[in-house]
């Protein structure tokens, strides 16, 4: 189970920072996608990112990972910046594939679309990265393949492909994908957006499980009822600019701001 | 009409040794160069890829100027124009003890060089056809852009690739009579040859035809064979007809997990 053990069960959560977004801003054919938007999640914590379609939470989350690029501001993994070095005259640069690879690996990503990689087996998707990339001797990134699927509930779909699994067992098995790589961070993209309404609850299980064992999370979801209930803190997310932040509870029954209150309106 | 029914059959079911290397000369140039022509065209399909202007540049060059020149006019300046300027002349060798004569080397470096333009808008198209999703998931686990090429994109790009690819073997196959032009003893020449010495031009001519077609019909079945056994091995597609060896397991009960019903 402490399969994460990112951190020693006893530390709490919220100390240090581990991922530190600041005035972060990036523009596509003129347009502001992110509007300075800073944020910080500490380690162990649970985030959950809402707002309104169109505001940007996709496009913050891939930045954090280097998927997207940005134009100015940083993003500290670490205490390190990602995607970007800073030259002695303050310009930024972006690193080299290679660097931002190994920036990577300690970043799991988990997509709304799951994208399994289709031509291997569960398990294949499991071990590839661990044994490809970190180099982990093959039968200890089975092990530990293993005991992932264990975790999400699939140790009997090891030999499958992945079409022949259901959304939410895809989805499952994105998650331990991701994991596989020991992670110090799981970022989530909608795990849920793209499945019947009957498998988001083993996939939020999981995810609550992980959350659980002190895994560092940013989440971005429509699933009020899972950012009630998991989440350390909600930032809402609007018009590329994250307009509130605090405790679930806070945020939801005493929205400081009108947009954040027009929003859950509807989502409540 | 005259028809040399007995000639015909002679030759059809035991041809002479003369015929006979001229045939095995046919597949070997064949193999050969559509091997090479995977490298070059492989290679080429990267440069177009590449994040340099300079080099996308000159991939599209390279095919823009082998589509747009016919075979055979290569081929002749490949082999007797390089030379006749000094600038290469292909010298018989041995190559692993077998004796290689310049013009084949010639025909093997034209067709490798012909083709691998074609190869390489294939391999170009059938790496854009596999989902950008797929590349985002193997740069999310930290693999760099070879790695992702080599063990998620190209995998599934083949499956889409194989029966263009088969198609342009099935065209090297019959573009190897071109060679004949540059004295490369393949089976068309040699038919040509018997011809000349027999005056049995239809018959010693429709043999030939019967072979190109044995080699191009054992192709199909090869190839379908290769599709097959990609079908099994990259899982992707699913051509009608082998729907029920891959169906999808049937839906079964959701795994309860703990904590299942209280998130
Ligand atoms: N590649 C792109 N080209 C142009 N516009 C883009 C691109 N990617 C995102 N955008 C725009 O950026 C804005 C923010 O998009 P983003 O996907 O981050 O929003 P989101 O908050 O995730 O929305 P949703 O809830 O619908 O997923 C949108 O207006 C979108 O149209
Ligand atoms: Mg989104």
């Amino acid at each position: 189970m402490p399969e994460t053990a990112t951190k020693e069960p006893g530390t709490s959560r919220g100390t240090d920072v581990l991922v530190r977004a600041t005035e972060v801003c990036k523009s596509i054919d003129g347009r502001r996608i992110l509007d300075d938007v800073s944020l910080d999640v500490r380690r162990g914590e649970v985030v959950v990112l809402v707002g309104p379609s169109g505001a940007g939470k996709t496009t913050f989350l891939r930045t954090i990972n280097s998927l997207e690029t940005i134009d100015s501001g940083e993003i500290l993994m670490d205490g390190h910046m990602v995607g970007y070095r800073r030259k002695a005259d303050g310009t930024l640069v972006m690193d080299s594939a290679a660097t931002v690879a190994k920036q990577r690996q300690e970043i799991g990503f988990v997509f709304q679309h799951f994208h399994l990689f289709p031509h291997m087996s569960v398990m294949e998707n499991l071990w590839h990265a661990p044994v490809r990339v970190k180099g982990v001797p093959k039968a200890a990134a089975v092990e530990k393949a293993h005991k992932l699927l264990a975790r999400v509930g699939l140790s009997d779909k090891a030999d499958v492909r992945p079409r022949n699994l259901s959304g939410g067992q895809q989805q499952r098995v994105a998650i331990a994908r991701a994991l596989a790589m020991s992670p110090a961070l799981m970022l989530f993209d909608e795990p849920t957006s793209a499945l019947d309404p009957e498998m988001t609850g083993e996939v939020l299980a999981v995810m609550k499980e992980l959350a659980d064992d002190h895994m560092t999370m940013v989440v971005v979801t429509h699933e009020m009822g899972f950012a009630r209930e998991v989440a350390d803190r909600v930032a809402v997310m609007d018009a590329g600019r994250v307009i509130e932040q605090g405790p679930p509870a806070q945020v939801f029954t005493q929205p400081a701001h009108a947009r954040t209150a027009a929003f859950l309106s509807k989502v409540l | 009409m005259t028809f040399d029914w007995s000639f015909f059959w002679q030759n059809l079911v035991s041809p002479d040794g003369a015929f006979l290397d001229g045939l095995w000369m046919t597949i070997t140039i064949s193999m050969v160069a559509m091997a090479a022509g995977l490298v070059l065209g492989t290679v080429v399909a990267l440069l177009y890829r590449s994040r340099f202007t300079a080099v996308r540049t000159f991939a599209k060059f390279y095919i823009w100027l082998i589509r747009g020149t016919p075979l055979i006019v290569q081929l002749v300046i490949i082999y007797l124009g390089f030379a006749a300027a000094g600038i290469y002349k292909f010298q018989d060798t041995d190559v692993l003890g077998v004796a290689v004569k310049g013009a084949v080397q010639a025909a093997i470096v034209g067709l490798t060089i012909h083709e691998s333009a074609y190869i390489s808008e294939v391999i170009r198209a059938g790496i854009a056809s596999v989902d950008r999703g797929q590349t985002e998931a193997a740069m999310a686990l930290g693999m760099r852009p070879a790695g992702t090429m080599r063990w998620i994109v190209l995998p599934q790009a083949l499956r889409t690739m194989v029966p263009p690819l088969g198609n342009i073997f099935n065209g090297l196959m019959k573009h190897t009579s071109l060679l004949s032009i540059i004295g490369v003893s393949e089976m068309f020449l040699v038919a040509q040859s018997i011809s000349s010495t027999t005056f049995k031009t239809f018959e010693i001519f429709l043999v030939a035809a019967l072979y190109y077609l044995l080699l191009t019909t054992v192709w199909t079945f090869v190839q379908a064979w290769i599709e097959r056994r990609l079908d099994d091995q990259v899982g992707i597609t699913q051509p009608a007809g082998r729907k029920k060896l891959n169906r999808p397991a049937p839906a079964e009960p959701v795994t309860v997990l703990k904590g299942v019903n209280d998130a």
